[in-house]
């Protein structure tokens, strides 16, 4: 499966550093495997078109949350010299939270500086799905919202709501 | 002096003998190959395929029988030629030669040996005493004359080493039966018990073709061993010789049939068997490398990557030991800490 798949995922080849192409190809391509295998909850992810670097992702909003019912689409790019460096997710609809900001960047400490090579897109897109439950208003990038949250949790939650009923249905 | 050694022969060698008896009655009585019903064949095979892994078993639970029924040949022998009168000499003898005659050709002297005394029995064949006669001489070259005359495996034991043994070569042609048509499987035979207890002891190598024989024959009967019974499996026919003593020998054989196997095995199980972080398989030194005291295991390329740059563990997130200094430089801003705890509450909580 990996040469078959390498050689499909291989003409990122072009712009990807040639450092470590094929230990990041292979790492990504078996967690794609495990992913389809073994998925998250309310999680799908998978290589967009041909180019095992670029991945879109699909959330579903959980219950008991007012992102409850939406679909969120993330893409995640992989680094050339991932898993060593993080993968960069971005959400492409729109949502309404204090840890993904304008561009729809998300804003996770294990994304950042957290990042740690043994974290895989399972545990990411579990992590993100839990940013959707517990908003982690300590370090947010969206200032307002975060106060919003904090000071009045149930405009917060309607404004959520309102957002994802908009953009992620 | 001979119905003397015929009446004892019997009696050391127990439940062996007789089962063997048995199936050497029926060939007699048959004399054909062809004659053999199918499930008392496969019993055979599977009996075949015991005594292999028992050769220890069978080669040393036979021993006592086999030194007895040697010296029951013997006896026999003596008794032909010399009218008995080294009777009693040598049977006082037989315990202090035992080893001996294991070591030399306890398998194969002890088959024949016990099957002779059951042949005995069943129909006083002057042809066994009279081989037993030539033979008595001298117990190793006795063997094989014994094996043959005496002979008393069954086809089934042929058919069974000669699909075992088919590739071999460098086996001796099976000879045209002098007495009976079992002479082939009975050498056969007798090889096998007297190359594995061999092997097993490690000593006692009469040459360098039982030993490449043994070497060969041991894995193929020690795989089809471990697939036929074990010594405690309840399916095991009670025929087969129950020697506690002896149990060592099964072990020590599976081991050394397998050829550490499960060591490699253990190993594998003990430690991941690809590297986390780039899932390449670990090779000997990866395996035997413990970055960390969290137990967290790379391979050493990612761990010499992680510490060009980050110099974390990423089990734990700890820096790693010998880096520390670096790490904490790199600590500086006061936030990161903060930051740290949360990242770590974050693992748990995915």
């Amino acid at each position: 499966m990996n040469s078959s798949i390498g050689v499909g995922g291989m003409p990122a080849a072009s712009w990807v550093s040639t450092t470590s192409v094929s230990a990041s190809g292979k790492r990504i391509q078996r967690e794609m495997v495990e992913l389809n295998s073994d998925p998250p909850p309310d999680c799908s992810a998978g290589p967009k078109g041909d180019n095992l670097y670029n991945w879109v992702s699909t959330i579903i909003g959980p219950t008991g949350t007012p992102y409850e019912g939406g679909i969120f689409f993330l893409d995640i790019i992989f680094p050339s010299d991932y898993p060593f460096k993080p993968p960069k997710v971005i959400f492409k609809t729109r949502i309404y939270h204090c840890n993904v900001d304008s561009a729809g960047s998300v804003w996770l400490d294990i994304l950042k500086d957290s990042w740690s090579p043994a974290l895989t897109v399972t545990k990411v897109l579990l992590a993100i799905r839990s940013m959707f439950t517990n908003p982690d208003t300590y370090s947010p990038i969206v200032l307002d919202i975060a106060h919003m949250y904090l000071a009045d949790r149930a405009k917060h939650d309607e404004l959520a709501a309102e957002w994802t009923l908009r953009f992620a249905k | 002096m001979v119905s003397d050694s015929i009446t004892n022969a019997p009696i050391p060698s127990a439940p062996n003998s007789k089962d063997f008896s048995k199936k050497k009655r029926a060939n007699r009585s048959a004399k054909l190959k062809q004659c053999k019903l199918d499930a008392r064949r496969e019993q055979w095979l599977s009996q075949v395929a015991v005594k292999s892994k028992g050769c220890k078993e069978e080669g040393n639970c036979a021993k006592k029988e086999r030194d007895r029924s040697l010296e029951n040949l013997r006896q026999r022998d003596e008794d032909n030629n010399d009218d008995g009168s080294i009777h009693h000499e040598s049977d006082s003898e037989s315990p202090s030669n035992s080893p001996a005659n294991s070591l030399l050709g306890g398998g194969g002297g002890g088959s024949g040996g016990s099957d002779s005394g059951t042949n005995f029995i069943g129909s006083s064949s002057s042809r066994s005493s009279i081989s037993g006669s030539s033979s008595g001489g001298c117990c190793s070259g006795s063997i094989t004359e014994e094996e043959e005359e005496d002979g008393c495996l069954d086809d089934w034991e042929a058919v069974a080493d000669a699909l075992a043994a088919d590739d071999d070569n460098n086996k001796p042609e099976p000879e045209p039966e002098n007495s009976s048509s079992q002479s082939p499987s009975e050498s056969q035979l007798s090889m096998h018990s007297d190359s594995t207890p061999e092997l097993t002891n490690g000593f006692g190598l009469d040459s360098a073709n039982s030993m490449t024989e043994s070497a060969r024959m041991v894995p193929r009967i020690s795989g089809n061993n471990t697939q036929a019974w074990r010594p405690d499996d309840a399916y095991r026919p009670q025929s087969l010789p129950n020697l506690a003593k002896q149990r060592s020998f099964p072990a020590t054989n599976r081991h050394f049939g397998h050829g550490g196997v499960p060591w490699s095995r253990n190993s594998v199980l003990g430690a991941p068997s690809s590297c986390p972080i780039c899932y390449e398989d670990l090779d000997l030194t990866d395996s035997s490398f413990f970055p960390c005291l969290c137990g967290f295991r790379l391979c050493l390329f990612c761990h010499k990557r992680i510490l060009e740059e980050d110099g974390r563990c990423p089990g734990c997130r700890k820096p790693y030991e010998h880096d520390q200094v670096e790490s904490e430089a790199s600590v500086q801003g006061g936030s990161f800490t903060v930051r740290l705890a949360r990242s770590c509450s974050m693992i748990a909580r995915s």
